[in-house]
């Protein structure tokens, strides 16, 4: 049963294949921490009011971005369909959450995870490919380079569109770095979202997400189309506050009893030792306690 | 047949290269799941612990970093404010009821530092080892312990507690747990799950070894989703999972909670906290249970 020699020489000359393909299994392994899938949000209106910075490591260049703000702003032509940043398409609007992979027909290898949601729609590369220069172009959904950190998928996303943090104005830089972190616990899938924004923040703001795992669900269209200009909104009027104009500012303050100060955020405020400081500060005379009324 | 001859001597050589190919794949595979073969009885499982196949190292103090939901943890909301908690008609009944001192009088102040909340209460955790099979977690707001049970422990006969009886594993450490269903029910009923036995060794990816801390807990006092008096019952059973990180210098620990409660929620409640690691002790701060403080 010995092998001949013309044999033998054939399988030296294999080792090349030989090793391959004992790669190969070894790489697609990982393949199987399956992310894909239909996910079903699971977040309980975090809606903010006007003036609620609570939490959020803003600085003081933020601070007058958001009070400028004016929720008419939405309703310019320009902004009726815009999209929301990925981030928050992903954390503040609840949104159906499709995963999906493409992978390189050659090498059988997962060459992107496709994110599509309700309002955002991004790729997560996972080839290696670097991000682009500075100077291209920023899109909404930015983009997105990942990797495995044990079971997580880490992703680092860039080159986002000015945008927002919340929905009632707090800005987003175009300067913006998100880095993403999603973990599948069982039938859970959450996302950790870190935040930095030289412009906006003065340290990473980190918040998360989950869904739950949801194979019937349908992700509804988003129908939109803008109205034309002067149709809600007059022609040529941009709603905003001036510095120091915004006369709604501390009805979040005033009708929840917090101490305006603290409404207002930094990164003082997410530490628990922020509670008694808050003790010693002003609050304004509450004018309801049923506020909550108008976000349920 | 000098041709032939050599492709039968090709084709020879590359089936035995097919051949030794899959057993050593499969041999590779083998190692990569040792604990598959380790749980199969080639090694007794009393040779493996908790602590040492720990994935992540989630000793050390923590604080709370409350970016999230600040209105309704780093104050006590009004009464009735549950608009985030998917509350039944009967929860929002009993939440309607919330009288703090009426808990304070019959001494159970502690309604809000139960372990389906006690995440979300502002503070720090002292988290180390108790033994080789059991990690425990000091919480300085409201003096609270939470003991985690490696190891398939029993909560037979366990009295009802604010920080009940919690089942510990380390789950995700192999790619078929992540898989649907592969980390215990969460939409179907709520109960342990997979939850109970150490868990299988890590593999790792990236230079980080896979896999993260689930903990079940049931056995509870009634107790408080939030310090306004939003209620979970005694049947209510807390899923949890804790992950750590690095990120920007800072070292995070993240805990997904998911409270499933038939008697008080229409659907699990699903909350998360983080918590920044610390250097030592300082500003470790403990507090008597308090029904109308935040902390």
């Amino acid at each position: 049963m010995a092998l001949s020699e013309k044999s033998q020489r054939q399988i030296r000359k294999a080792w090349l294949p030989l090793l391959l393909l004992l790669i190969s299994p070894a790489r697609s392994l990982w393949a199987q921490v399956d992310l894909t899938g239909e996910w079903s949000p699971r977040i309980y209106n975090d809606g903010r009011d006007i003036g609620d910075y609570t939490g959020i490591p803003i600085n003081d260049a933020g601070r007058l971005r958001a009070e400028t703000w004016h929720q008419d702003q939405m309703d310019l032509p320009e902004s009726v369909c815009r999209p929301h940043s990925f981030d928050i398409g992903l954390r503040v609007a609840p949104a159906q959450l499709y995963i999906s992979t493409q992978f390189d027909n050659a090498t059988q290898q997962i060459v992107a995870y496709h994110f599509h949601a309700y309002w955002s729609d991004f790729m997560v590369w996972m080839d290696g490919r670097p991000h682009p220069p500075e100077y291209a172009a920023h899109k909404w959904s930015g983009f997105s380079t990942g990797h495995w950190e044990g079971s997580t998928l880490v992703f680092i996303t860039d080159h986002l569109k000015e945008g927002y943090i919340t929905r009632t104005g707090v800005a987003l830089s175009e300067k913006a770095k998100v880095t993403t972190r999603v973990t599948r616990y069982g039938n859970i899938l959450t996302m950790v979202f870190i935040i930095e924004d030289p412009a906006y923040l003065t340290e990473p703001y980190i918040r998360e997400s989950s869904w739950a795992y949801d194979p019937q669900q349908i992700i509804p269209a988003f129908p939109c189309e803008p109205l034309p200009e002067g149709a809600i909104v007059p022609a040529g009027h941009v709603p905003s506050y001036l510095p120091g104009k915004n006369d709604i500012l501390t009805d979040f303050a005033q009708e929840y009893g917090i101490p305006p100060e603290a409404a207002l955020g930094g990164a003082e405020t997410t530490h628990p030792d922020y509670i008694k400081k808050m003790k010693q500060m002003k609050v304004l005379p509450r004018t309801t306690t049923k506020h909550y009324i108008r976000q349920g | 047949m000098a041709t032939s001859g050599r492709r039968n001597g090709e084709s020879a050589a590359w089936l035995l290269v097919a051949v030794l190919s899959l057993a050593l794949g499969t041999q590779a595979m083998a190692q990569g799941f040792g604990a598959r073969t380790e749980e199969s009885g080639t090694q007794p499982p009393t040779a493996r612990t908790a602590r040492s196949v720990a994935p992540q190292d989630l000793t050390g103090y923590w604080e709370s970093i409350v970016t999230e939901y600040w209105r309704l943890r780093m104050m006590v909301p009004d009464k009735s404010d549950y608009v985030t908690v998917p509350l039944n008609k009967e929860g929002a009944r009993v939440a309607d009821t919330w009288d703090p001192a009426k808990d304070e009088a019959a001494g159970e102040a502690c309604k809000g530092y139960g372990a389906a909340a006690i995440m979300q209460v502002p503070g720090r955790l002292h988290i180390y080892w108790q033994d080789d099979n059991t990690l425990r977690m000091d919480i300085d707001s409201g003096t609270q312990t939470r003991i985690f049970h490696f190891g398939g422990a029993s909560a037979a006969n366990e009295t009802a507690s604010w920080q009940g009886f919690s089942v510990a594993s380390w789950e995700g450490t192999r790619p078929d747990s992540q898989r649907a269903g592969g980390g215990g029910p969460i939409l179907d009923g709520g109960t342990a799950g997979t939850a109970g036995t150490v868990g299988a060794p890590p593999e790792e990816l990236g230079g980080v070894r896979a896999g993260y801390l689930k903990v079940v807990t049931n056995h509870l006092r009634p107790g408080y989703l939030q310090k306004n008096g939003v209620p979970y019952s005694a049947n209510a059973t807390v899923e949890e999972y804790f992950d750590r990180f690095a990120d920007h210098g800072n070292n995070w620990l993240v805990v997904t909670t998911v409270v499933t409660d038939p008697q008080y929620l229409a659907e699990p409640f699903i909350t998360h906290a983080h918590f920044k690691k610390l250097a030592d002790n300082s500003g470790w701060d403990p507090t008597p249970c308090r029904a109308t403080e935040a902390r």
